[in-house]
């Protein structure tokens, strides 16, 4: 069943399903019980974990619904993204974490006949309001895409580039900006001697590292990464992790990922999406090892999804 | 109990592999599509190459013929061509003639099968043959030769002559005292000198004399090329007197006479001025209200009745507009005093600028006297005529002046040939048309090509650009933006005629006469109906202000009822404002022209370059927009997403990003345009060019540039060389030639920008900055 259908099914609001930690028992359709509810199309109550609440948020999602056009790609979710974390979004294709990424910076807004319900407060303030400047919102955070995505630019100039379009003209500046950003996305060494030279002439990887430079030169408030290895190779791979967890040091990172190991590797907190529901949310380490539903336990393992 | 055996598991079922079918095999195909691409690559050589090999013999020097015909007529003709024919009419009779004398043809007489041959004779010397080319029958042909002192003379006007120089000398009037000695032949320094007297009065004696340079064809040969550089010299001076003496003179003639036109006008506004005490109060009461309306609309858009801001400021822009065209405080300031002064300063300005222009014309009347001292005698073969000072005036020999160039056709070495074929083509691509475009240069055609070519450009691409990125990066996609391209796409297949037609109508009758006169006394409206027209076109675009703000949707969510009403009623609002607005601008009673002074005579509302330029840019705007729109949407959606997220708006984006991408594909829609616009020639019969320009439209008098002058356009030469000048035949390996200069000129002009496209195309992929 895909999500396209499912509106169509959300009309008669019923009984939330309580969800107990049920024992791994085997035999029988009746194991799931959060995602059969999902599929059905009635409303469930996201399992959060109590170490969240501890946690001061960046970013605080409130009841967010999210239409393309007429069919619901986001049903109602609610999630707290914690300051200084790493906190990664993992799910089955089409769940709707991509989705709920873009609506961060609002990037789903140059897509025509979306509509969003419920709020986003990042620091507090507002995302969807009707006073908000969608550039100045952007300038807030940096977003790195699935492919690795340079300008046809110089390595130089593509760095500066957000620097640039705030009317920064100082060479000094920019030198000292692009060298600072550069050395945080681990690159500096690989293209000092080449900074006047295009950036499409480096290697995926490289371009991809180059693309973190980008987004973290301005300091964003969070730092929002779309599936950021996935058209690497597991070296660049590993660079890009490392990188991750260098700069999880200064940013919030929110992270989304198709690799369960990568989300284990780098995230602090893991939030299981399904059909564009929030299924589980928790430190990594809980989501892992000691998940509440049996769905997150088999869906990290491999043996659903 | 039966047991069931178990089934023996049934071998898998192979396919069956079929045979391939012979239409799988593509090989027939493949040769006809070669086939196909042969002939369209031989056809496009071809056609390349028979314009190279034509256009290129055209300036060839070929050998002169002297033609002794057996009835006694001599000729002098350049071959041009040969064929076998069958003879009609007369020449039955002559052929049969000639069997029955038995005498023996020249050689080549007749083909290999006995049939007749006759030959093409370009024998020129338009003043005393019927025709500038003949047929002549080769039996009919005594003898054949090729005199090494033939000399083909070209001439400033009436074209080519064929002849034998008999003469170059210097013939003056000398008035002798009466009764003076003087003798009707003496030997001279350099040649003979012949007197003869041509009249007395006043006691003297009025001799004409002759003093001879060179006489016979060698000594004449040997004194030609010094004496037709002196005289071009003489020609040089007397021209460029003509032009850089009184051209600006008259040009300065011409601008006082305008300035005091201009003044007149002016007076006669003074002279209906209103009365100036009204000037206080009504200045007062302007500048009042647009303090009041700016600082209502301030206040209004810092606090919270922010529609009302849009209608305030529309209420000040109207009122600002209503005081500065109204301006009773300035009213025309040219009364009689000053009037008096113009005249004044106009008059001494002309008497001096008159002195000048007849000093100078005393001078070339001088010169014009000198120059025509000089001459020289070419002798036809058929009447043995020397070629006239003009038709008129056979008698009198032709001017060394006017004689540019004279080719020793059959004594020419080879170093000697080459040397004129470059000097021709040379004097073509460098110097201006003469004697009816056929002969001389073709300067100012090259000129007005390409500056069209480039004007188009600077029109088209822009306005394309901008078009076609609102299309695909602003406008929402849908019904109206899909009928727009269809409609765009459709306009790239309307015949360009139509397009001129289009231009004489619009550009030249109607924007035209407005430049040069304001709206036309039909359509000029009273002072407060227009008044009416502005109020109301400023209403609507408050309107339309307002209504867009209350259309703007909360982010996220779907337009409501209400806000997609406001948004038509915005569209509509707008483009009704827009209608009342040109319509104000047509019916304005506040302008009256920019060269109100040169009226009846049309300044910008006649054909010219300008509106040549836009008629084109009309015509080329679909291919830079289609290539445009192909080019953007080319641009990967990811990186203006990209740069959507660094916090770019869609115009930084546009700007830093995709444009810069999509540039190549501009550059090819550039490249496009400016070929079929340079290429264009029917939409131009209308809209400007012309036979002979005068003038460039680029030179040194400022504004330097002078778009409403007419110009020429290779295209357009070719047609006239071709098919409109008297003497066609003549023309016709010049239109070759000037086809392949137009090709070359395209050819250029897009290699440029294909040079261009190269460098943005390397910058955009890869190396260094």
């Amino acid at each position: 069943m895909t999500h396209a259908a499912d509106p169509t099914r959300t009309v008669t609001p019923r009984e939330p399903v309580r969800v107990q930690r049920i024992a791994a028992a085997h035999g029988g359709g009746r194991k799931y019980q959060v995602i059969d509810a999902i599929r059905r199309g009635d409303p469930v109550e996201p399992v959060v974990h109590e170490a969240l609440q501890r946690e001061e948020a960046v970013l605080e999602v409130r009841g967010f619904c999210l239409w393309y056009g007429r069919s619901q790609a986001l049903h109602s979710i609610s999630m707290r993204v914690p300051r200084g974390r790493v906190t990664a979004m993992i799910g089955p294709s089409g769940c709707g974490k991509s989705t709920l990424l873009r609506a961060v910076n609002r990037l789903n807004d140059l897509i025509e006949g979306v509509r969003v319900e419920g709020a986003m407060l990042l620091n507090g303030s507002p995302i969807y309001a009707h006073q908000v400047d969608v550039i100045d919102l952007r300038k807030r955070m940096g977003m790195v895409f699935q492919k690795p995505n340079p300008f046809p630019m110089s390595i130089f100039e593509n760095v500066v580039y957000p620097l640039r379009i705030d009317g920064e003209s100082r060479r000094g500046v920019l030198r000292e900006a692009c060298e600072r950003s550069l050395r945080a996305a681990a690159i500096w060494d690989e293209v000092k001697d080449r900074l006047n030279e295009s950036a499409l002439g480096l290697s995926g990887g490289q371009q991809q590292r180059l693309c973190i430079a980008r987004a973290v030169v301005a300091d964003p408030e969070v730092l929002l990464l779309d599936e950021p290895c996935s058209a690497l190779d597991p070296i660049a791979t590993i660079k890009i992790e490392e990188l991750i967890h260098e700069i999880s040091q200064r940013y919030t990172v929110l992270i989304v990922t198709h690799n369960m190991q990568q989300a284990a590797r780098v995230s602090d907190y893991t939030a299981l999406m399904y059909l564009g529901r929030l299924v589980e949310y928790g430190p990594t380490a809980d989501i892992f090892q000691n998940p509440r539903l049996p769905e997150t336990e088999d869906y990290v393992t491999g043996r659903f999804g | 109990m039966p047991v069931h055996e178990p089934q023996p598991p049934s071998p898998p079922t192979r396919v069956q592999r079929r045979r391939t079918l012979l239409t799988a095999r593509a090989e027939p195909g493949v040769w006809l599509l070669g086939l196909a691409l042969i002939a369209s690559v031989a056809l496009v050589l071809g056609l390349v190459a028979m314009i190279v090999v034509k256009g290129s013999a055209t300036f060839w020097p070929r050998p002169v013929d002297r033609v002794e015909m057996r009835d006694g007529g001599v000729l002098l003709g350049v071959p041009v061509a040969q064929e076998a024919f069958e003879p009609i009419g007369p020449l039955v009779e002559s052929l049969a003639a000639f069997r029955a004398a038995d005498e023996p043809p020249i050689e080549g007489a007749f083909d290999e099968r006995g049939r007749p041959v006759r030959r093409l004779y370009r024998v020129a010397n338009k003043e005393v043959m019927p025709e500038p080319f003949r047929w002549v029958p080769l039996w009919e042909v005594r003898r054949v030769t090729r005199p090494a002192d033939a000399a083909l003379v070209e001439r400033v006007e009436w074209g080519v002559w064929l002849g034998v120089p008999r003469s170059i000398f210097e013939e003056r009037i000398a008035s002798l005292p009466e009764g003076a000695e003087w003798t009707a032949e003496e030997a001279g320094p350099a040649g003979r000198i012949v007197r003869e007297k041509v009249g007395e009065g006043d006691g003297r004696v009025l001799v004409r004399e002759r003093r001879y340079v060179a006489e016979g064809p060698e000594a004449a040969w040997a004194a030609l090329p010094r004496a037709i550089r002196a005289g071009a010299a003489r020609r040089g001076e007397i021209r460029s007197l003509d032009r850089h003496g009184l051209g600006p003179t008259n040009r300065r003639i011409e601008d006082w006479r305008l300035r005091v036109c201009g003044a007149e006008l002016e007076h006669a506004r003074w002279r209906d001025r209103r009365a100036p005490w009204l000037s206080v109060p009504l200045l007062g009461g302007v500048v009042a209200a647009c303090l009041a309306s700016a600082i209502g609309a301030i206040v209004a858009r810092r606090g919270r009745a922010r529609s009302l801001a849009a209608p305030a400021w529309c209420l000040a822009l109207g009122l600002a507009l209503l005081g500065a065209l109204e301006h009773p405080w300035s009213a025309p300031s040219m009364d009689e005093p000053r009037l008096a002064r113009v005249r004044a300063r106009a008059d001494a300005a002309l008497a001096d600028l008159t002195g000048r222009y007849e000093r100078t014309l005393a001078r070339i009347e001088e010169l014009r006297r000198e120059d025509g001292a000089h001459r020289v005698e070419f002798v036809e073969a058929t009447f043995g005529q020397a070629a006239g000072e003009r038709a008129g005036r056979p008698e009198r020999p032709l001017l060394l002046s006017q004689v540019v160039r004279a080719v020793r056709a059959n004594g020419l070495s080879p170093a000697g040939r080459v040397g004129v074929y470059l000097s021709r083509w040379r004097e073509y691509l460098l110097d201006g048309p003469r004697s009816n475009n056929i002969e001389g240069g073709v300067f100012p055609v090259i000129f007005g090509t390409v500056m069209l070519t480039l004007l188009l450009s600077v029109v088209t691409v822009p306005l394309g650009v901008v078009a076609a990125l609102y299309l695909r990066e602003y406008a929402r996609q849908g019904f109206v933006t899909s009928l727009i391209r269809i409609a765009v796409n459709n306009l790239a297949g309307v015949p360009s005629i139509v397009y001129g037609v289009f231009g004489l109508g619009f550009f030249c009758y109607g924007v035209g006469s407005f430049v040069d006169a304001g709206a036309s006394e039909a359509a000029r409206l009273p002072r407060v109906p227009w008044w009416w027209i502005v109020a109301s076109a400023c209403v609507l675009v408050a309107t339309a202000v307002s209504c867009a703000g209350l259309a703007r949707r909360k982010p996220g969510q779907d337009p409501t009822r209400r806000q997609r009403i406001m948004g038509v009623v915005a569209a509509a609002a707008w483009l009704a404002a827009a209608g009342l607005g040109l319509a104000a601008l047509a019916t304005t009673p506040y302008f009256h022209g920019l060269f109100r002074a040169k009226l009846p005579s049309p300044t910008f509302g006649t054909p010219g370059l300008l509106w040549a330029a836009l008629t084109l840019a009309l015509l080329t705007l679909p291919v830079v927009i289609v290539s445009t729109e192909e080019a953007l949407s080319a641009v990967p959606r990811s990186m203006r997403e990209g740069s959507f997220g660094c916090g770019a708006s869609q115009w930084q984006t546009i700007r830093r990003i995709v444009l810069p991408a999509a540039a190549p594909g501009i550059m090819t829609g550039t490249i496009l345009a400016m070929a079929r616009g340079a290429g264009e020639v029917a939409p131009l019969m209308l809209v400007g060019a012309v036979k002979l320009a005068s003038e460039l439209p680029l030179d040194a008098d400022p504004p330097f540039l002078h778009p409403q002058r007419s110009f020429m356009h290779l295209g357009f030469h070719i047609y006239d060389l071709g098919f409109q000048s008297p003497d066609s035949e003549a023309a016709q390996p010049l239109v070759w030639t000037t086809t392949l200069l137009l090709v070359g000129v395209v050819l250029a002009l897009n290699l440029a920008a294909i040079t261009i496209r190269a460098r943005l195309r390397a910058r955009l992929s890869g190396g260094t900055f």
